[in-house]
């Protein structure tokens, strides 16, 4: 293996480059046209334009794709996470052309792919699952034959994307009213994301903990599990916060789920980089939720309490190295590690999506800290795909110390021209029951619920004085500058001139609407 | 040069003093000195008091110390960092009458157009900018509260959008795959 193409965008397809760099191999970027100048595709040896911006039309067209791996003499291809990382008909795509593909084979992607089967294999390894339907819906059963399996399971439960995974073709249901239109957005939701509208249903615990193992599999039978990462900080079931190790789960817990998680990746023969997820109820009883057949967004902070480099070991395991990392290093954390995911979202604005020009960014750096991004000063966040601009990562000798670095870090971050997360994450890391690690996968979804509209950054006096001032001077030393005549003269000639100097009069109209509806400060 | 100046809490009225590098400021008869040095976009400026005794000495020692960036102005508000928060400030010069009559002007227009945004409560309008991924009525439509009446996806999420109340559907105004920016129309209820 000497040449990798990434099939991915934005912070995976940096992460996947800087890997290949590392080991030095070549690397080749693909991109759609709203990507031509990303990051990804500067930092890369070699890069393929494959069409325009939908995803289904560029990221999604396997076609596509091998065709770029062949034309750049590519011999593997990375997928990252999201978009095509978990089809097996890629996969088999590649497998077919000739490519490695650095991930499962297609039939173990296809096995664990599928929810249900992936609970049946779970369940084959004697662990236990959260009780749901064993069988999947198809896109044309009837709603009442699903109706009354909601009945039997009981309310509230979730409707979930058989393909699913990240969030995505997921629904709450809590009342039968609700269960139509539930189940008409999620398959929509699983057919637009996955490319598969068949749903199933599964109980809702009562305030659960997401517990969740990386796993390592090499292609001579060797599985691996790494300390668990605890995902228990959630919006809409979107992991907002990780951490790893979890400060609920005791050294006897970690022995248990890790060898459970290691058996059902032995029980399908996984051969790469997959994560098992569980739910952790409060006494302490797990169940298997999914497993997620590729490299999880979250892998830094494991990456950051062990020392191994995972996508480094991905291609490794992929050339058919056998896995050169000892147990324990794998399952004995060294400190403690915490990710933030930044999204381009306005907190304020109920994290409403804040597409657009970045106009500066300055990224927090410094004693253990890291920051994955894809984003940069001067580029377009686009609309069209996931708004995930930065993985932010701290780790400390113990939990407080890692949080402190968060908080740091946090501190230096600076995103002009969109909105991002950060003010949320500054605001949610100085919550009582975070430090207390008192959570579950409910708790941030009350917690926001609790708030009354306020905005998550209250500037100081201070901060707005020195606010005012500087506006002031800003204002002052143009006006002093210029030889207009009169001060409203030059006042109107600054005031144009600053406007003429922003660059998305584009963005303004959703904004500006937002602000008058009261949704923004 | 006195500037009127706007942030989250309320006004100030922010008097400016002083060149190259080296001001006074006055902030509603509080009087601070400034030494301000930028390094591109950045400012470091440091802020102490005036000291007694010295009256026209503009210089800070031991000031407090700040990073500040002015952004651009985006209608009317500049978008200003304090310590990497960002603060929206709105700013006019107090030099003449004619300025103070564009602010109070301002001001009326600002409250007929929260006003003007409340009407039309049957319309559904997109909330960002988004993809039509489903239009779930059609016009002639009975819709119940609450039912769904067109899917948008943006940003990879889909979002079921409701009708605000129970009604006929008048009018649908996109179609399937269109793409919208926030606020429009989709479909009016009646």
């Amino acid at each position: 293996m000497r040449k990798i193409l990434v099939a991915n965008r934005g912070e995976i397809a940096v992460r996947v480059i800087r890997a290949c760099r590392d080991m030095g191999l070549a690397s080749v970027a693909v991109y759609s046209d709203c990507d031509r100048t990303a990051r990804h595709v500067r930092m890369a040896d070699q890069a393929c334009a494959i069409g325009p911006n939908a995803p289904a039309e560029s990221y999604l067209r396997i076609d596509r794709l091998i065709d770029a791996a062949l034309a750049s003499g590519a011999d593997a291809i990375h997928p990252g996470y999201g978009f095509l990382a978990e089809n097996d008909a890629f996969a088999a795509a590649c497998r077919d052309a000739g490519l490695t593909f650095i991930g499962p084979s297609p039939e173990s992607i296809a096995l664990m792919g599928s929810k249900t089967k992936a609970r049946r294999a779970a369940l084959d390894a004697g662990v236990p699952v959260v009780p749901g339907t064993d069988e999947p819906f198809a896109a044309d059963e009837r709603e009442s034959v699903i109706a009354s399996a909601a009945e039997r399971i009981g309310y509230p439960l979730l409707i979930k994307a058989v393909a699913g995974g990240g969030g995505k073709g997921m629904r709450l249901v809590t009342a039968p009213d609700d269960l139509s239109s539930a189940i008409r957005a999620a398959r929509s939701e699983a057919n637009t994301a996955f490319g598969d509208p068949a749903i199933y249903l599964e109980r809702r615990l009562v305030r659960p903990r997401h517990i969740e193992v990386q796993l390592l599999g090499d292609l001579h039978g060797n599985v691996l599990p790494f300390v668990e990462r605890e995902c228990s900080i959630q919006r809409r079931h979107q992991k907002v916060i990780e951490e790893t190790p979890s400060p609920v789960v005791s050294p006897a817990l970690r022995a248990h789920i890790t060898s459970a998680a290691a058996a059902v990746a032995r029980s399908v023969g996984y051969a790469s980089a997959g994560t098992i997820e569980f739910l952790l109820d409060e006494e302490g009883r797990f169940f298997f939720l999914e497993m997620n057949t590729r490299l999880q967004v979250e892998h830094p902070i494991t990456e950051m309490v062990t020392g191994v480099d995972l996508v480094r070991a991905q291609i490794r395991v992929a050339r058919g190295e056998r896995l050169d990392v000892d147990p324990p290093t794998a399952l004995t954390p060294i400190g403690h590690a915490i990710e933030c995911r930044i999204y381009a979202e306005d907190p304020d604005a109920g994290f409403m999506p804040s597409p657009g020009r970045i106009t500066g960014l300055r990224v927090p750096g410094g004693p253990w800290i890291r920051d994955d991004s894809g984003a940069e000063s001067g580029a377009e966040v686009p609309i069209f795909y996931d708004p995930l601009i930065s993985k932010l990562s701290a780790w400390g000798g113990d939990r407080p110390q890692a949080v402190a670095r968060m908080r740091r870090a946090l501190d230096e971050y600076e995103v002009r021209g969109i909105r991002t997360t950060v003010p949320f994450f500054r605001w949610m890391l100085q919550q009582a029951a975070f430090e207390a690690a008192t959570f579950h996968t409910g708790y941030l979804d009350e917690l926001l619920q609790q708030r009354q509209g306020e905005p998550f950054e209250i500037p100081s006096e201070d901060e707005e004085q020195v606010a005012a001032m500087a506006a002031a001077l800003q204002a002052f030393t143009a006006l002093s500058s210029t030889s207009s005549v009169t001060p409203n003269a030059r006042m109107e000639t600054w005031r144009d001139a600053r406007v003429q100097q922003s660059n998305q009069p584009a963005k303004m109209g959703w904004k500006r609407l937002a602000r008058l509806e009261g949704l923004r400060p | 040069m006195t500037f009127e100046v706007e942030t989250g809490s309320r006004k100030r009225v922010v008097q400016i003093t002083g060149g190259a590098g080296k001001y006074q400021a006055v902030v509603d008869g509080s009087a601070y000195v400034l030494d301000v040095a930028r390094a591109g976009e950045n400012w470091s400026l440091l802020m102490g008091p005036v000291r007694a005794g010295s009256p026209a000495s503009l210089s800070v020692r031991a000031g407090r110390s700040y990073e500040v960036t002015v952004g651009v102005q985006l209608g009317g508000e500049l978008s200003v960092f304090v310590n990497r928060r960002a603060l929206a400030v709105r700013l006019d010069a107090l030099s003449t009458d004619l300025d103070r009559r564009r602010i109070a002007r301002r001001a009326g227009g600002r409250g007929d157009h929260t006003a003007d945004t409340r009407s039309g409560p049957l319309d559904v309008t997109a909330p960002m900018p988004g993809r039509i991924v489903r239009v779930l009525v059609k016009a002639g439509d009975v819709v119940a509260a609450r039912q769904g009446v067109v899917v948008v996806e943006a940003m990879k999420m889909e979002n079921e959008l409701r009708s605000p109340r129970a009604g006929t559907v008048k009018e649908v105004r996109v179609g399937q795959g269109a793409l919208v920016e926030a606020k429009t129309v989709l479909v009016v209820i009646e």
